[in-house]
């Protein structure tokens, strides 16, 4: 047990699950282990802030809170092909050179209504957003899912049923409040 | 061991023991051995066992024991590293099974992946495997229907093949019986072309499922019937059940991961329990049949050889009589590899059919659709029925079409939420945690027969072997003509049929699939009544091989259009019950 515990300290929980931290102690390196994104820590704290811009803290966690731009990372690293990988990378790297333009700072440093115009403005095609824009969708995408399913959500807002133990095909609409 | 008593037995059993094992001859003699411990071997070993015989059951893959081997079964989406995903490089390294509609990262392991056994496409054919105890009785999707005489009638009547030896008489009170055991939900139907059995309550249809029974109900006069699927689950488990340590199935519908409450039929959680209790069976995982051993002083085969792939070495084993079930292909494939002088081109085949007319199911085509009623009903819960059935209705009584016999269908709806992802920020974050109720959206799958034709073989490659020594099974199969026309009635009458209950947004999807994927692959080693034209007689035996008996899906002589595991789980009771009575008499 006592190794378990060890185990489990050294583990990232990213949305309910546990990624292998990076061996490296390098401050300037990712903090999760990943085989073809060469990821440096400013690049993941953007994509840290970029992800919470999508899914913000408000009454409830947000996707910083469940760490999902690390497992945006780990999604994008083992299920994407190279291709992808390429433009997720490429988007990455634009996005400040988008946010330098537009707002004079980089990305993490704009305010929050800077970044929801940001993500507007990606989100309907501006013409200069076009290099993120392949970048921003598959973050979206990872993100939402791990939104969705990640155990804090699955447990403490909707309730994700291991056992239901019945099923009703007449359920009546009007009794439910989800 | 006793050292002398050893030696003894090296020295008097020397001539029959090419490979000198510390076991002896006798404790590698059984009463039966069965081949495979999937749902029909299972079956095989769990009546051998109950009627007294010592009995071996072999199996190639690993041991999977009931709920200690299940690693998955209990974990929440969010625990599996990629939710569900298969990460892409397994996916690359695998583009055959992960076509399966079940290969997910929650029951990736109980897969046969690409590289493990080989075999050659001499046209595309998905081949989907499940090497472990339990073999693909851990992933079958569990749906269970009986045949029927407009069934086994159908090669006689419509001229191809052979004409089935029995009849639905045959083989009913079987169904019966393993109906029983096993535990069958389904509601009685009444219908000819779909006999009833011994039916545990059925899980109901849904809303929409019942509004288009009843449409199709009057628009066709009765020819076409919507019922709820009938599947081996637990809805409410008898005695019997109960005695097998299994209780009633709790919607998980995560079956594919192995079920910790025996919640459907599996080898793992039934038959094979049932069979280690009575104290008469020997489980060797580990066991790759490479074949029979055929004695031509005796006239039948005395035994198996088979190659431990965990010591890498050969040992025989002996018995009186040899049940196959490896499942279809791989049935035919031992057979195929178990040449002697009596039998140059495999066990059994005088008739040099053995491996030729092989068929599937047709799954090519699907349909969905939206519907914008009952909207003051969703479901709750989960159904693991799946939903409705549609029993064939084409050229059931009578050849109506173009193409000889039809298909059957799934039905089901499900109203799912529609969640708006186009906002970002605090307003995406509200629409994802309050989605709102979407349509009811309905879909249908096709299963057709097809016809087993000469062409559709079987064969060894002469070159490649496998890393036991085994040829590599050469696969021989495709569409035809008939299946083109079937398929696009398919789509014809469902597009028909959806259109009359109102439904909208129909879509078909005809983007095909290899045989294969529909996992029902069958035949090469057919039931017949003359050993000119077939290689089983009635009773699943080997027409010039009377102590091996074949009750996988490779006996079958054609494939109808229902599930076919219920079938092989009664040829098999049938079989065995057969053969112990020809023991008991000293016929075999």
């Amino acid at each position: 047990m006592k190794r378990r515990t060890a185990i489990k300290q050294f583990l990232i929980i990213a949305g309910g699950i546990a990624i292998l931290p990076a061996c490296s102690n390098d401050a300037k390196k990712a903090s999760i282990a990943l085989q073809y994104l060469n990821i440096d820590a400013d690049q993941e704290m953007l994509l840290a802030e970029l992800v919470e811009a999508i899914i913000p803290k408000g009454d409830s966690k947000g996707a910083k809170d469940l760490n999902l731009h690390l497992f945006v990372l780990k999604m994008i690293d083992d299920c994407h092909p190279e291709e992808e990988q390429k433009k997720f990378m490429e988007g990455l790297k634009e996005m400040d050179v988008l946010s330098q333009k537009r707002y004079n700072t980089i990305f993490v440093s704009t305010a929050p209504e800077e970044k929801q115009e940001l993500l507007h403005a990606i989100q309907s095609e501006d013409q200069d957003t076009a290099k993120v824009a392949e970048f921003y969708r598959l973050t979206k995408r990872r993100t939402i899912q791990g939104f969705m399913n990640s155990k804090y959500v699955m447990t403490d807002l909707k309730k994700y049923e291991l056992v239901p133990g019945r099923y009703n095909g007449y359920f009546p609409v009007t009794k439910d409040l989800s | 061991m006793d050292i002398f008593r050893l030696l003894k037995t090296l020295v008097k059993k020397k001539d029959k023991m090419p490979n000198l094992n510390i076991d002896s001859v006798k404790d590698r003699t059984f009463d039966a051995i069965v081949i495979g411990s999937g749902i029909s071997g299972g079956w095989a070993a769990k009546e051998f066992t109950e009627k007294g015989l010592k009995t071996l059951l072999l199996e190639r893959g690993r041991d999977v024991k009931h709920i200690v081997d299940y690693p998955t079964t209990n974990l929440y989406p969010y625990e599996f590293t990629h939710r569900g995903e298969i990460p892409l490089k397994i996916q690359n390294e695998n583009p055959i099974v992960n076509r399966c509609y079940a290969f997910h990262e929650d029951a990736m392991h109980f897969f046969v992946k690409d590289n493990e056994h080989p075999y050659v496409q001499e046209k595309p054919f998905d081949w989907i495997r499940g090497y472990q105890v339990g073999g693909k009785s851990l992933l079958w999707a569990r749906q269970t229907q009986r045949w029927s005489d407009y069934d086994f009638e159908g090669p006689a009547r419509d001229g191809f093949a052979v004409d089935w030896p029995i009849r639905y008489q045959d083989i009913a009170p079987w169904y019966s019986y393993v109906e029983k055991f096993a535990g069958i939900s389904g509601h009685a139907d009444g219908l000819k072309e779909l006999p009833d059995g011994e039916f545990l309550p059925a899980y109901p249809l849904n809303a929409v499922e019942d509004y288009f029974k009843g449409v199709m109900k009057k628009k066709y006069n009765g020819t076409r019937h919507v019922i709820s699927a009938r599947c081996a689950h637990l809805s409410k488990p008898n005695a019997i059940h109960m005695e097998q340590g299994r209780v009633q199935c709790q919607n998980r519908t995560l079956c594919q991961r192995g079920c910790p409450f025996g919640g459907y039929f599996s080898s793992n959680a039934s038959t094979i329990p049932w069979a280690q209790k009575t104290g008469n069976l020997t489980l060797r995982p580990h066991s790759v049949v490479h074949s029979i051993l055929y004695d031509e002083s005796k006239g039948k085969a005395i035994g198996v050889k088979v190659i431990d792939t965990q010591k890498k070495e050969e040992i025989e084993f002996y018995a009186k009589v040899i049940f196959v079930n490896a499942a279809a292909f791989n049935s035919n494939l031992i057979l195929l590899n178990s040449k002697s002088n009596r039998f140059p081109n495999g066990l059994g085949n005088d008739s040099g059919l053995l491996g030729k007319y092989v068929a599937f199911h047709n799954y090519s085509a699907r349909i969905s659709a939206e519907y914008d009623g009952l909207k003051e009903f969703k479901t709750d819960g989960r159904n693991p029925a799946g939903g409705g059935y549609i029993p064939r209705f084409r050229n059931v009584f009578k050849q109506e079409t173009d193409f000889l016999r039809g298909y059957a269908a799934g039905f089901s709806a499900y109203r799912g939420s529609d969640s708006d992802m186009s906002a970002t920020g605090l307003e995406l974050k509200e629409q994802l945690l309050n989605p709102k109720l979407g349509p009811w959206r309905v879909g249908s799958h096709m299963m057709g027969e097809t016809i087993p034709k000469a062409a559709s073989t079987l064969t060894l490659d002469e070159n490649q072997k496998d890393e036991w020594g085994i040829p590599l099974l050469k696969i021989n199969i495709d569409y035809d003509d008939n299946d083109v026309k079937m398929k696009a009635d398919y789509i014809e009458q469902l597009t028909e049929m959806f259109t009359e209950a109102g439904f909208t947004n129909i879509k078909p999807n005809t983007a095909s699939q290899a045989p294969g994927l529909d996992i029902h692959e069958m035949g090469g080693v057919r039931m017949g009544k003359d050993p000119k034209t077939s290689l089983l007689n009635k009773w699943n035996q080997l027409h010039h091989c009377p102590n091996v008996f074949v009750t996988d899906g490779a006996c079958m002589t054609s494939t109808s259009t229902q599930n076919p595991s219920l079938t092989y789980m009664a040829f098999s009771a049938r079989a065995v019950d057969y053969a112990v009575k020809e023991l008991r008499k000293n016929n075999l």
